[in-house]
Order: structure tokens, then sequence, then C-alpha cells
């Protein structure tokens, strides 16, 4: 491994326009163009350890402050962690697949069978069950590996919402009771946010969990303030520490829920393009805003640059 | 962003009257019983480890709830409760099959509460404005049959996913 200093570029997922990347992009000091500017781009924590891939895999063990180039499975379009299961790294890869790593990202398995073809656009791990996988892949459904990636399942289609199947761009497992013996599977699509059960019944709107009982009492209904509609929802995170507090990374700017994604508040401005939440501490987020990699130890209240060009 | 449209006036109509409607059904249901005891000899015994909104279940309701399932729940879900092919993909008008109700679909997570508002009021009971193929029952069933269907799904189930369900079924404090 070889360590190396990031230059951040706007960009993930084919989702944005490479006419917008560029320019907001363009406009930041210090911001040198991609090769290839539709690189994908995902962060995750592992412990104190930032991941970030975006044209590579680069792991940073001091704040991000400084960067070492990793062993990449391939174009990552997704990456996801468990605070129980320190090392295990999950890639959703561009060319289909899921490659897993059990050494924070140092040596990589194939785990695609049964899968189908198509790009992982999201990847993310039971929050009660770091061996449960899921995967959406692209323009079919959302699959799950109960045995750690050696075996996948479809597990449901793909959220039906403005009268369209959407891609899950982003899965969240959110440690946050259905009801119904499990918890939520939250995903980020092309027009806004949706959520299943982890028994796959059926998705549906984020509503406040006394919803129906305003309902059935003839009262107003409880308040709510969703994400921006008509935006794609590039990134999702749930805090492990407080599973009802939750990031979400908009063209619009860095958004933040305390109450399981009900209402939502925005904390930074800028595109941002992905967030990753620390698994202790949910108000420890690193998040690519506007292209640079940023840092905030405050729920996004205030932010850190971070890395050197 | 409403995500599905819905029948609206039915789910609040159905609502309204759900709690009325519960504690009708436990007293019809033990008048059942009580009438199916009266016509038995010997006593029509309890079905062990099967309860239905905390109320002990008969074999002749289960035995009612079978017949009363081919009648109205098989054509969709399937004579052996096995729901529609593919029933995890959805159909080209985008809502979804009819899932099994046996233990490879996901019936076995609701409880005994939610699975009779779904019958009784249709999916938009439990999630307001899904848009479902599954019609309400209330019109055409009475409380104490749709008791006896849900009963029968029950009773198929084997031990590991009763539990789960009455687990899920005795946390359910009706929010």
């Amino acid at each position: 491994m070889k360590s190396i200093e990031i230059g951040c570029r706007p960009n993930r997922r084919k989702v944005l326009t490479a006419a917008l990347s560029i320019g907001v992009a363009s406009m930041l000091p210090g911001f040198a163009l991609a090769a290839s500017d539709g690189d994908p781009a995902a962060l995750a924590f592992d412990g104190d350890t930032i991941l970030l891939a975006r044209g590579g895999l680069f792991v940073s063990d001091n704040g991000g402050r400084t960067w070492t180039a990793t062993e990449t499975p391939g174009n990552v379009l997704s990456l996801a962690t468990h605070r129980d299961r320190p090392g295990r790294v999950v890639a959703g890869l561009a060319k289909g697949g899921v490659s897993i790593s059990e050494d924070g990202g140092a040596s990589w398995r194939v785990s695609d069978a049964g899968l189908p073809d198509g790009e992982i656009n999201a990847v993310a791990i039971a929050s009660r069950n770091p061996d449960m996988i899921y995967a959406s892949v692209r323009g079919d459904g959302l699959w799950k590996s109960e045995d750690a990636g050696a075996t996948w399942s479809l597990a449901m289609d793909r959220p039906w919402l403005d009268d369209a199947e959407r891609d899950p761009l982003a899965l969240a497992s959110v440690e946050l009771e259905t009801g119904m013996g499990g918890i939520w599977i939250y995903a980020g699509t092309e027009v806004g946010l949706a959520r299943v059960p982890d028994c796959f019944c059926r998705w549906q709107d984020v509503r406040p969990g006394n919803a129906m009982d305003s309902l059935v009492a003839g009262e107003a209904p409880p308040s709510e303030a969703p994400l921006p509609g008509g935006e794609p929802i590039l990134s999702l995170a749930s805090a492990p520490s407080a599973p009802e507090v939750m990031y979400a990374a908009l063209p619009s700017g860095l958004w933040a829920s305390q109450d399981g994604g009900v209402i939502w508040q925005k904390r930074a401005s800028k595109a941002a393009t992905t967030v990753a939440v620390h698994s202790r501490n949910e108000t420890y987020i690193a998040a690519l805003l506007g292209g640079i990699l940023k840092i905030s130890r405050d729920g996004g209240a205030t932010w850190i640059e971070t890395g050197e060009r | 962003m409403p995500m599905n449209k819905g029948p609206k006036n039915r789910l609040a109509k159905g609502t309204v009257r759900r709690s009325v409607h519960l504690a009708a059904l436990v007293s019809t249901l033990a008048a059942t019983g009580l009438v199916v005891l009266a016509q038995s000899e010997p006593v029509d015994p309890r079905v062990e480890g099967l309860t239905f909104l905390g109320e002990p279940v008969l074999a002749a309701e289960v035995t009612a709830g079978q017949r009363l399932y081919a009648d109205n729940c098989a054509s969709c879900h399937g004579a052996n409760l096995e729901g529609q092919p593919d029933w995890r993909r959805r159909l080209d008008t985008g809502r979804m099959p009819a899932p099994p109700h046996d233990d490879t679909g996901h019936t076995w997570h609701h409880s005994d509460r939610m699975l009779f508002q779904i019958t009784k009021g249709g999916v938009g009971a439990v999630v307001p404005g899904y848009e479902s193929d599954m019609p309400a029952f209330g019109e055409d069933l009475t409380d104490a049959e749709i008791a006896a269907i849900l009963v029968y799904i029950k009773s198929t189930w084997p031990e590991r996913q009763r539990e789960f369900q009455a687990e899920v079924s005795a946390n359910d404090t009706g929010g």
C-alpha cells in the first residue's frame, strides 16, 4: 500500500449528471477534474477508520488527514460496515456482484452466488445481524444474503414511487422496531425515500409512528418534514448508537433527521454525494460536500475540511 | 409524496370502528365457542399452542376457517396457501401479487390485530394509501368469519413461526 493524498471530486453514480458535477466542482479551490467524472463515491466508518471509495479504495486512520490506497475489488459504487464485525467491509461493484473483506479492505472475496447481473447501487448490513447483507441490483430489486454473502436470494422488488419502480441508490438498515418483530430497511431512490420492514411485506412511505392513532382519533396528523421531492437520495446513514438519527446526501445538501426520517433539516448546503456516520458517536459524520471530504463532530452543525491536495 | 393512492374513506371508516369491532370479535369468538361446545360431544378441544387475540382457539373454528379460506382467499393466495407465482415481483400494474400465507411468506410477522385489520379493512387500514389488489372483506364476512380464516392460516404454521407470531402479537400494543 502507498500513502497518498486525496483530491476530492464531486461525483457519485450516474444519477448526477456529469454537467452538474463539473459545474459544482469547478468552482471549488484546488479542484482537479477526474479522468472519468462519472466515478462513483462511497464512504463508511470501520471503527475509527474511514473508508472512501472513489476511483479506488482509500483508508484513513486519522480522521481523514491522510489516506492510504488499499486493494480495490473493482469500481466500488457502495460500501457497508458493521459495528459488531470490525474489519468486515461489503462493497457493491459497478461491474455487478458484491465483494467482501474481513480485514478492512486489505483483501477481498467475491460474493455473487445467485445474484443477477447488474450494478450494485447500494449495500447494507443488517443492524442486528452482521451476516445479513442487503444489495440493490440496478433494474432488478433488493437481494439479501443470510450467510455473509455466500448465497443470495431475492428479498423484494424495488420500491414504487410516483407511479414507477425506483432503484434504491442508497440503503440503510435502521434499528427501529417495525412492530412486526423486526426493523426497517430504508431506501433512497431517484425521487424520494421509502422503507420496508425486514420481513419484506411492503415498501411504504416514512410516517410518524402515531400517524394511525391520529387518523383514528380524528386529530391533526403529526408533523412531517420530508426530504425535498424530486431529488435523488444518493446516500443514507443511520447511526448505530442512536438509530433514530439519520443522514441523507442529496444534490441540495446534507440533511439530518432526529426521528427516523420523519422530520429532516438541512445541515450543509453544498451538494452532498455520500455520507457515513461513526458507529459509536451519532454526531461524528463524514461526507463529500461539493466534492470535498469534510468531517463534522457535531452532527453537521460545523464542518472541518480534511486532507490536502 | 404519497406512495400510493387508496380507499381512504374505507380506511377511515374501518379504522375508526376498529376497537369496537375487536371487542365485539372477542365476544363473538367466545359465543361461537359456546355454541360449538353445546353442539359437540365430547367437548370440542382447544387447539394446543394456538390463540387469536389472546383467546384460545377451538378445532371447529379452524375447520370453519379452512372452508372460508377456500371460498374467499384461495383464488389469490393459493389452495395450499402458497401465494401467487413470483410473488416478490410486481405485477404490470405496479401492485404486488398475493403473497403466500404459509411459512415461506411474511404473514407470520404480523400480529393478530394487524392481520384482522388488513383482512377486514384492506392493506390501507394499516398502511395509509397503500394500493393493493386485496379487497377489504369487512362487507362480506363477519368478524367471526375473518377470525376463523386467520386461525386456520395460523394453524398451518410450524412451531417456530407460531411462536414468533405469538410474540409479535403479545408485543402489539395497538398503536
